[in-house]
């Protein structure tokens, strides 16, 4: 395994120093850079002047490079320069709030979409299977932008039940947390819900239609035994291959969704970055994620070798 | 009758605690907490404001978009009232000399730092070095870079000597927020604001909210009333009148045009527009572009545009459409300037036709955002009236400010400035449009610069000499047009019906210090 680590580390080492290359060059492409974003519309070429020097951008572009290099290499992520503060800290927190969210999310995703599963596989026919049927159909059809929208005139402007947007970490103020994350989450996970209900909805079908079934049902043993009990367990393993599917786009939804509840996560954070030319804050932001894929990678055949030894002797 | 299984039991009894849970917590759609039911004002409570845009620490000494924060935590000199004229604040007195060359103030001796440390005129000599800075890009710097001398009299009385008059000093004093000489670095790093205000500055979240709580030491006696502030960044304009309709937010100041019409017809809101200036939409012409060199053609395009219209579809009817930059307080003011350009198309063809142009194609760049597009394309209909056709180029912000500080922006461009609502000097040495010596438009002319230097290096702001100087400066933007205005804006408060007595000064610091909220 050593062999092998040391083989694909250096190939994992490449691709982060050929993505940050290309991160660096393409941010200094867009046209303009954080000192005109900081001067603001009034200030004259001095002010702008007297800024970039302070930030060091009146440095070749090598000079610059190298110089985020070697913060990097020493762990020194350093300030941010519009949005303020720490570029660890911001990331950090920023990371935690998409976490939470992604993960309030995705516990929905189970509630919801197990029980329209289970629903759509044993009621056939009636008003239960035509609501199942529409509100699947619904909230697939409908982009998360719109549910958000809905969600926050129903359950916030007009019920007044629940916040319209915001964020209390769940962790330090569990009861007010878990109503800011209910909306959003919901938002973010109605599709998904959808999506693993279908899949458990044909799953159950299938093995619905097995020979244990009508034995069991011969037996005595009652509907919901049989579902619950023998029928449930069979379909689930596609459906958790579906729901880990999901989480990837759960993580992805997560920055629309961020924008809408203004919920303080890596999407926000990220397009606060772009938009005021943040580079320290975009740039890491941007290689984390590279580095987070190229760790991905390796645990993946990491994971491979140990499953096949033939590949421990390729 | 169905017998009640232990297990039936178990689950009613886990789905009781679980309601009851809920039932009993905190309801986060709740408002702040407000204090108790009374006419007058009260102690106690957060209050709870709504802004689409970010507080930027480095921006803490800059007129930016987002100015909630220096009032709140720090205290200025003095602050103008209505008029235009200074009231105390840190300075209790002050004696111009005769000559407009010094200035001798008062302090107060009873203000302490919210870490302690009392205050002194050398925290004032430190905040006019720090806006002389240039990193600080602070826009009033041409201003303080005329302070060249310190004389200290004690530690509460201090002389500024100064190069030359300048008719805008007061607009210095107004903008210079005093700062703690030792935390300044951190403040515009954003790690810590210490100052003199009525609020301490507690946590920030970027992105998401900062929280302030009362100073307990406030100079300003009984005051201020509330205990806490929570500033809510919430940058969708949809969302952020969400927070409003529901209680969740109690004031803003960034409610889109389209919206204010709705929330003023419901009832929940007190609407109060200000009459700041700052927010003035304009047209800004590249007169080195070779289609808009002849200034008939300006003048067609001044003409053209419908500014009644803009401020109906646009800014929800509030602001007042003018072609002149300055606003009713300003004393540059007058009725004759604000309608000097009406809308006239058929002469707006007229001078085209005068000036030999037709089929003529602009490109006409805008702020992406939704108001920037919502006035491009206003404007676009109506020089289309006329025979200009505009191609729209959506911009972003940081784009849009680097094509206007090197100069290279497009024929037409569409923003809004600031710097009208001061004194008249201000926005033609401040306010880079305007720059008599080098702005984006690349229009300069020896009078224009004349005339500019002598309103501004004046030792007084409001005798008949100086507004005569005020009316030749106006009568150069509206004849050469290149900066073509077309609205004031302002700022417009909506605040909830439990809010009073939130105000904002010239520069649209939130000034809190009398504010409460009832029930």
């Amino acid at each position: 395994m050593r062999t092998f680590l040391l083989r694909r580390l250096p190939s994992g080492l490449l691709v982060l120093l050929a993505a940050s290359f290309l991160i660096f060059l393409i941010l200094r492409l867009i046209p303009g850079d954080p000192a005109t974003s900081l001067a603001g519309p009034d200030a004259g070429p001095e002010a702008v002047a007297a800024i970039r020097a302070r930030l060091g951008l009146d440095r070749p572009l090598l000079g610059q490079y190298l110089g985020w290099l070697g913060d990097l290499a020493t762990g020194r992520l350093g300030p941010s320069y519009a949005i303020g503060g720490e570029v660890a800290d911001l990331i950090g927190d920023s990371l935690g709030a998409t976490v939470e969210l992604t993960l309030g999310a995705l516990l929905l995703v189970i509630l919801l979409g197990l029980p329209l599963g289970v629903l759509g596989a044993t009621v056939r026919r009636g008003p239960v299977a035509v609501a199942v049927r529409a509100l699947t159909t619904t909230v697939l059809a409908i982009p998360p932008f719109v549910t958000g929208v809905v969600l926050v005139l129903v359950f916030a402007v007009t019920l007044g039940l629940l916040p319209a947007g915001g964020h209390e970490s769940i962790l330090d103020q569990p009861d007010l947390g878990v109503q800011y994350l209910l909306l959003p989450a919901l938002c973010l996970a109605l599709p998904s819900a959808a999506i693993l209900g279908r899949y458990l909805k044909d799953g159950l079908e299938r093995a619905l239609a097995e020979d244990y079934v009508r034995t069991a049902t011969a037996l005595g043993i009652s509907r919901r035994r049989i579902v619950l009990r023998h029928a449930l367990p069979n379909a689930l393993p596609p459906a958790v291959t579906v729901l880990g599917l999901q989480v990837g786009q759960l993580l992805g939804g997560a920055v629309l969704v961020e924008a809408i509840f203004a919920w303080p996560g890596l999407g926000q954070l990220a397009e606060q970055g772009v938009l005021r030319r943040d580079y320290p804050v975009v740039q890491d932001l941007l290689l984390l994620l590279v580095a987070v894929y190229v760790a991905v990678q390796l645990v993946t055949d990491l994971v491979y070798t140990w499953l096949d030894p033939r590949i421990r002797w390729e | 009758m169905t017998s009640l299984s232990r297990r039936s039991l178990l689950r009613g009894s886990v789905a009781a605690a679980g309601l009851l849970s809920l039932a009993a917590c905190r309801s986060a759609a709740e408002s702040g907490d407000g204090a108790a039911a009374s006419a007058g004002p009260r102690r106690g409570g957060t209050l709870s404001l709504a802004t689409t845009i970010d507080y930027t620490p480095s921006l803490l000494f800059a007129q930016s978009a987002n100015t909630l924060v220096q009032r709140l935590v720090f205290n200025t000199l003095t602050r103008y009232d209505d008029q235009l004229r200074p009231q105390p604040e840190l300075a209790t007195s002050w004696q111009p000399a005769a000559d407009g060359r010094s200035i001798t103030f008062k302090l107060r001796d009873d203000v302490l730092f919210h870490d302690g440390r009392k205050f002194t005129a050398d925290d004032v000599i430190f905040a006019v070095k720090n806006l002389q800075n240039p990193v600080r890009s602070a826009q009033l710097r041409s201003t303080a870079a005329t302070v060249t001398e310190f004389r200290k009299n004690g530690d509460h009385e201090l002389t500024l000597e100064l190069a030359h008059p300048v008719s805008n000093l007061f607009d210095l004093f107004e903008f210079m927020i005093i700062t703690d000489s030792a935390t300044v670095e951190d403040a515009v790093a954003g790690k810590q604001l210490i100052g003199t205000g009525p609020f301490r500055y507690g946590k920030r979240t970027p992105g998401s909210s900062i929280t302030f709580t009362r100073n307990e030491k406030y100079w300003n006696p009984g005051r201020p009333y509330l205990d806490g502030v929570e500033i809510r960044v919430i940058p969708q304009a949809d969302s952020l009148v969400s927070s409003l309709k529901t209680g969740q937010s109690h004031l803003s100041y960034h409610v889109p045009g389209k919206d204010l019409a709705g929330l003023k017809g419901s009832g929940q809101f007190q609407l109060r527009p200000y009459d700041t200036g700052s927010g003035a939409y304009y047209i800004g012409v590249n007169v080195s572009a070779e289609q808009v060199k002849d200034k008939r053609v300006r003048q067609a395009i001044s003409w053209a545009v419908d500014r009644e219209r803009l401020v109906q579809q646009a800014l929800g009817g509030y602001g007042l459409p003018s072609a002149a930059p300055w606003p009713k307080s300003s004393p540059a003011y007058s009725d004759a300037n604000a309608t000097h350009y009406r809308h006239d198309p058929a002469k707006a063809r007229e001078l085209l036709k005068e000036a030999g142009v037709s089929g003529l194609t602009l490109p006409f760049a805008h702020s992406n955002t939704p108001d920037g597009t919502a006035i491009a394309q206003i404007l676009q209909h109506d020089l289309k009236q006329v025979g200009i056709e505009t191609e729209l180029q959506p911009t972003d912000s940081p784009t849009m400010q680097k094509q206007l500080i090197s100069q290279t922006m497009p024929a037409l461009w569409t923003l809004s400035h600031g710097f009208a609502q001061l004194h008249p000097a201000t926005l033609a040495v401040s306010a880079y449009p305007f720059n008599e010596a080098k702005n984006s438009s690349h229009f300069s002319s020896p009078g224009y610069t004349d005339i500019v230097q002598r309103a501004w290096k004046r030792p007084d702001s409001d005798s008949a000499e100086a507004k005569a100087l005020y009316q030749q400066v106006t009568d150069t933007l509206l004849d050469e047009a290149f900066v073509i205005d077309l609205a004031i804006g302002g700022q417009i408060e909506v605040a909830g019906t439990k809010v009073h007595g939130a105000t904002l000064n010239k520069f649209n610091y939130l000034n809190l210090d009398d504010a409460y909220l009832t029930v």
